[in-house]
């Protein structure tokens, strides 16, 4: 996720983000999607919701894990409360 | 006359005088007020006769030019008192624990300005994580800002008017923004018609709802909350339209006070 940036902030930088991760995983036949966070500084709970629900949506089938946020106080928050890790 | 986040509204009828501002008498100017002058510019700034008076007392000159305001009164068009200001010399060193007053028209300039903050809070004293909140506290208030007036501005100026300061022996930083946007109340009415007053409609917006219809929304001021209150035993203080609320973790008060334009937000944070 670094890859999109240090601060992953704002709804629409999240929808974008999503689109982006379309081009990405289209195709593949992997049944899991990792979001890799290390590396990453900041992430605001709009960004996550809109890429969290963006990609579920567009790929109902596949599970999505979280790797790279621990420690990172503000990431694995965020992905808490939304409800995206335990 | 000293404008704190009370008094400034015991002065304000002294201080707004048709369309001139007057600051002549005040010797404090606390960073609440200095937004909230901000926004009294913007409502008056497209009269001719608009005029701001700078104080008399050095102190708030001084702490007036330190926080950049002559940036503000350029951009809109207070052009005599922005060239006086300017030329007042001030050692910027002297005082890093001001942070100077950023207005950011759009969403893009209010991100990249995102990215410095961190830094600068880490300088105020702050550990990584707490810093990284902090970003992510003001990161969503701007979101707020942008996702809640994006062409529906009142005015012909856009964004937000941030500033903070850190009290390094009290470990409190503190941060003010403001926009001339539509407010809670304005923001909140399309999704609830029956909303009437700006406090009820800035308590509606911390329970959690949105005045986006049919769009699942509204965690951002629930974060903001639990941050401030949970992580840093902080405090939050909003005014929008003619609402005060004051938030912290025993209570939530409001009280009705002058009208403006848009809404102010203010974010204490008590840290290790």
């Amino acid at each position: 996720m670094k890859k999109f940036g240090l601060i992953l902030n704002s709804r629409p930088a999240g929808k974008e983000a999503v689109l982006r991760v379309k081009q990405i995983v289209n195709g593949t036949s992997d049944n899991i999607l990792t979001l890799d966070f290390e590396g990453v500084d900041v992430l605001t709970p709009s960004y996550a919701d809109e890429l969290f629900n963006g990609i579920k949506n567009l790929y109902p089938e596949k599970k999505i894990e979280m790797s790279g946020y621990k420690g990172n106080l503000v990431v694995e928050d965020v992905l808490k409360k939304l409800g995206i890790i335990k | 006359m000293e404008l704190s986040c009370s008094s400034i509204y015991n002065h304000l009828l002294k201080i707004i005088r048709n369309n001139t501002i007057d600051l002549s008498e005040c010797t404090f100017i606390h960073p609440w007020a200095l937004i909230l002058i901000c926004l009294l510019l913007v409502k008056k700034h497209n009269n001719n006769d608009k005029e701001i008076i700078l104080p008399k007392s050095s102190e708030a000159l001084f702490y007036l030019r330190r926080a950049r305001l002559h940036e503000i009164l350029k951009k809109l068009s207070y052009n005599q008192s922005a060239d006086f200001l300017e030329k007042i010399f001030v050692n910027e060193k002297d005082n890093l624990n001001i942070q100077e007053i950023i207005h950011c028209n759009f969403r893009d300039e209010f991100n990249a300005r995102l990215e410095r903050f961190g830094k600068i809070f880490m300088n105020f004293g702050l550990r990584e994580n707490d810093a990284r909140l902090v970003v992510a506290l003001i990161g969503e208030l701007g979101n707020n800002v942008y996702d809640h007036n994006l062409g529906n501005w009142p005015t012909d100026i856009s964004g937000c008017f941030i500033t903070a300061q850190n009290y390094p022996q009290k470990k409190c930083l503190e941060f003010v923004i403001g926009d001339p946007g539509i407010g809670f109340l304005g923001s909140l009415k399309a999704n609830f018609p029956g909303l009437s007053d700006d406090i009820s409609a800035i308590k509606h917006g911390l329970a959690g709802n949105t005045g986006r219809i049919n769009e699942d929304r509204g965690n951002g001021l629930k974060f903001i909350q639990n941050w401030t209150l949970e992580n840093f035993s902080g405090n939050i203080l909003i005014h929008s339209g003619k609402g005060l609320v004051f938030l912290d973790k025993d209570k939530i008060e409001g009280k009705e006070a002058v009208e403006i334009v848009g809404t102010i937000v203010q974010i204490m944070l008590y840290y290790k």
